[in-house]
Formats: structure tokens, sequence, C-alpha cells
């Protein structure tokens, strides 16, 4: 019978299917799954001085309510905000350049927005302290040139964070963005400015609501690490107001440690994520919905 | 065909690109000069010198450093990818009953701030009281490294020509030959693309092995944050135009993996 046999054909295709990827299923239940429950176990718990005291305990997030920890959320939501809108604002024309190049110089235009990209993130961001620093780069030049008299002071403040931030997270941007746009249909631009459009109603109006998929990918892709950095805000930010990231590292590295604040904290993190990613996603239907080409 | 009407926007495009050039590569340049500057602290030019290139190359801990990071690196590479290559074959069965779950759980690390992983991590062996070290290094490097890998070798298997596998199947080849001789050279260019991804994400981390790895074990970017810390960055520099270079060799100057990370992208 030919249907018994394609039956058995489609159980063991899925048989192999389950083997295959058993192991990767394990490995992430394991190490990423198992390790979020622990979180939320911990973050009921007391803490110690190195360790945890297995009392349940709802201290941690009362703190996270009470005690101005919700202070360092805020500051790192506001410049991850502020990362996302520079890159998306500096991102658009590159990517759009880099869609209209010509196929040859695309590549190396490719290439040289990811040099940066694949070189060391830490030695990205110390590069920036030689720039910055009081007696730095950029303050020897400006002196040099007359044009200031004291040195700048940026190193150690919001301002070279989100620098930096945008630095770095600038082709988590600009490639999302370029593979749209490389892929738009140009003419549709000329037809709309043949029928009397301007070139800037036609962007808005042609441009942008189709590029409008590589400017959510990159919004995530830029905000997400931005709202969880540590090495940024540690090394070139001040150190008087914290970010999230920080405080969470501060609370399982510093003795005494607080495993409960930090399991707390690291939820309340985890639930902004979630309903961003939410509301993006919100949005993101509501314009499929609108969309009637 | 008329030319674009876009004038405008065109010029200011190039603007934007440019600055946006200089942006990028300013920090990186004045970095690599100032790695031969004779100066002990940031400071402006006090001359040439390659002392620093052979302070680096007489330093113990950054050359152990060095080995800890490849051996990661290497590691976590090939145990990620072996899984990637897997699972990837795996979701390629669309009616698979557990594949929305395994997608479901790749996909979800990669929307969560990565110094979660590290501290859920860090949780898990203090909870299971796991001495922290290379072990658990690898294992963190791994779990991040998966998501990557298999994305990335799924959508290659995304748009397979699956008549080359079907005419060697007519032809009367069996199964294991169809894999090895046909449809894995297919995947290879996907697979190493994978590979080097997983690769620089492994060498490149700092916050996920900072909350995994126990005293005495340290990676590259851990060695250069402790050193930035104490304040004595004199190799840092060095160390730092070398790293840049071997990025600039990967990328630039071969060509066969440039254009397989162009096509991967």
């Amino acid at each position: 019978m030919p249907q018994s046999r394609e039956a058995l054909q489609e159980k063991r295709k899925n048989l192999s299917s389950w083997l295959l990827s058993l192991p990767t299923m394990i490995w992430l239940a394991c190490f990423f799954l198992v390790p979020y429950l622990i979180v939320v176990f911990y973050s009921f718990l007391t803490p110690d001085i190195y360790d945890v005291k297995f009392e349940v305990s709802l201290e941690a997030y009362r703190q996270i309510f009470t005690d101005g920890y919700l202070q360092p959320f805020f500051l790192s939501f506001k410049l991850a905000i502020y990362t996302v809108l520079i890159c998306l604002l500096l991102g658009f024309p590159v990517a759009y350049y880099m869609a209209r190049a010509s196929e040859k110089l695309k590549n190396t235009l490719l290439i040289l927005i990811i040099i940066p990209f694949w070189t060391n993130l830490i030695i990205r961001i110390f590069s920036w302290r030689i720039f910055l620093s009081y007696s730095g780069v950029l303050n020897e030049a400006l002196i040099g040139l007359g044009m200031i008299s004291q040195p700048l002071e940026i190193m150690r403040t919001n301002l070279a964070v989100i620098l930096v931030m945008v630095y770095v997270y600038l082709p988590y941007m600009i490639l999302p963005l370029y593979s749209v746009l490389e892929k738009l249909d140009f003419t549709l631009l000329n037809a709309a400015m043949d029928l009397g459009a301007n070139e800037v109603k036609a962007f808005f109006r042609v441009t942008l609501p189709l590029a409008v998929e590589g400017i959510f990918a990159g919004t995530l892709l830029v905000f997400i690490p931005a709202l969880g950095a540590y090495l940024i805000p540690q090394l070139v930010g001040n150190q008087r107001s914290l970010y999230v990231g920080q405080v969470i590292t501060y609370k399982v590295k510093n003795i005494p440690r607080n495993w409960p604040m930090a399991s707390a904290l690291s939820l309340t993190l985890l639930l902004m994520v979630a309903i961003l990613l939410l509301i993006m996603y919100a949005i993101y239907r509501r314009h499929l919905a609108r969309r009637h080409y | 065909m008329k030319p674009s009407r876009a004038k405008l926007f065109k010029g200011l495009n190039l603007t934007a690109f440019s600055l946006v050039m200089v942006f990028l590569y300013i920090p990186i340049l004045i970095l690599i000069v100032y790695s031969f500057n004779d100066s002990r602290i940031i400071s402006g030019w006090q001359g040439f010198t390659l002392k620093y290139y052979a302070q680096l190359f007489s330093n113990p801990t950054i050359g152990e450093a060095f080995r800890n990071t490849m051996l990661i690196a290497g590691l976590s590479t090939l145990i990620s990818t072996s899984l990637g290559i897997m699972a990837a074959l795996g979701l390629e069965n669309k009616r698979f009953k557990a594949r929305g779950g395994l997608l479901a759980l790749i996909y979800t690390p990669l929307v969560i701030p990565d110094i979660l992983m590290g501290v859920s991590l860090a949780l898990l062996f203090n909870f299971t009281r796991v001495n922290t070290g290379m072990v658990t290094v690898l294992i963190a490097h791994v779990t991040f490294c998966i998501s990557y890998t298999v994305i990335v070798i799924q959508s290659r298997l995304e748009g397979f020509d699956y008549s080359l596998v079907e005419a060697a199947a007519d032809l009367g080849a069996r199964p294991h030959y169809i894999f090895w001789r046909i449809k894995f050279p297919l995947m290879l260019p996907g697979i190493i693309a994978a590979a080097l991804l997983a690769f620089t994400l492994s060498i490149d981390d700092f916050i996920i092995t900072f909350f995994t790895s126990g005293r005495g074990f340290d990676t590259l970017p851990i060695y250069v944050e402790g050193t930035i810390r104490r304040g004595t960055i004199t190799t840092i520099n060095a160390l730092s135009t070398l790293m840049i270079g071997f990025t600039l060799f990967l990328v630039v100057i071969t060509k066969r993996i440039r254009k397989i990370l162009i096509s991967a992208l």
C-alpha cells in the first residue's frame, strides 16, 4: 500500500529530524532555559556575603521599587533611545548611498563598514579613550589649533557613552537598512517624481515606507545591546550615575555579593526587553495591515 | 533609461557616508599610530618606539591569555558549528513536529541582552557548585554561538537546489554518497561563514566570559579590561594594533573568505 509507505517515510524523516536537533535542544535547555529558571528562583532568596541563604524573601523586589534602583533603568533606556535615533539618522543616508552604488563599489563599501565591526569590541572602546581623554588626541588637536584653551572633559560623561555606543552599534543599523534598500525598486521614486512629487515628498511617501523592515531590524539590533551595555559605560561613562548593566555586574562581582538583587534586576531588564518587543511587533503588524500593495 | 532625478539626496548621502567613514576609522588609526608612541600615559606624540611590541612578546600573561582565547574560540567554533549543521539539517524538514519550538529556542537568545546570559550562567554555576574556569567559559561560548551558526547554515539551506539531490538519487546514488558528495559541498560556504562568525564572536566576547571565568582563566578581552582598569596601558595599544591587523588579514587579504562573508550577509 503506497499510503502506508509514505506514512512510514514521514515517520522516518521526523525521527531523523529529532535525532539531528536533539543535541542543540538539550544544550539550549540546559544552558539557556534552566539558568533563567534559577534566576527566577534566586530573585526570591536572601543574600549572603558570598552566596545566598535559602530563605524566601521579597526584599530584592521591594528595593528595586523603593531604593533608587529604577534610576539606572531610566538612564540606560534614555541613552539607548538616543543611540538608536542617532544611528538611524546617520545610518540611513549611508545605507542609501551604499545601496545605490555600482555593483563593484558596493562590495568595497560593505567591507569598509564591516572591518570596524569585526575589530575587537574592547579595543574599539579603548581607542575612544585615547581620542577623548583629558590629554587625548582631540583635546591636543583643538588646543593646538587654538580653538579651545582648556581641555574639554568629554570622557566620563553620558555624551561619551552615546558617542561610543553609536560608534560600536552603527554597523548593526547600516547592514539591515542596506539589505532592504538594495532590493528597493528605485524606478518607483522616479515614477513618484514624474507624477509631481518633489524629492522630499517622494522620500517620505515611497522610500521610507518600503524600508520599514530594515528600520525595525536595525532598531532592535542597536537597542537591545545598548540597553544591556556594561563595557562602554564602564570604560567611558560617568561613574556617579550607573547603567543597569553596571549595577547588575557589581551585585555579582563585588563583595558583599547580592545574587537575589542581581537576579531581580536581570528579570526587570528582561521584562523591559519583552515589553519593547511586543510593542514593536504590534506596530509592525499594524504597518503590514495598512499596506495594500 | 532616464537618469534618476534624485540629486539632492545623492550629495547628502555621499557626505554622510564620508563622515561616517571618518568617524569609524579615526579612533582605530589613532590607536595604531599611538602603539608606536614613546609615552607611558595617554599624551601627545613623544617619538617613535617599538618597545611596546617587544614587551608584548615577552609578557607571559599576555601569551597565556592569547592561548586561552584561541583555545576557547577554536573549541567553541567546532562544537557550535557541528551542532549548527545538525540542527539546520533537522530544521530542513518543514513538517518536523518540534520545529517551531526549536526555532523559538534558537532565536530567543538573540533578542536578549548579552549580560543576562552572563548572569544566568554565573547563577547556574553557582547553584550547581561547579568551579568556574576553562570548561564553564567554553560552555558559555558554545551557548551564545549556537544561535548564530544554526541561523547562518539554515539560511543557506533555504535556497538549496534540491533538483541536484533528486538527480543523484534518480541516477542511483546512495543517501550517504549524496550527502557527502553533493549536499555537504554545497553547504560548505554557509558552514565556513558560520564558523568564522562563531570564531569572531568568541574572540570578541567580554561580558559573558567575565561572568563565567574564574580567577586564573583570562581571555584577551578580560586581560585587556583588567589592564585598562589598573591604568597600565602601555602594551594595550600594541596588542590592539596586532589584533586589528589580524582582522584586516582575515577580511581584506583573504579574498575567498571575503566573498563568503559578503554572500552570508
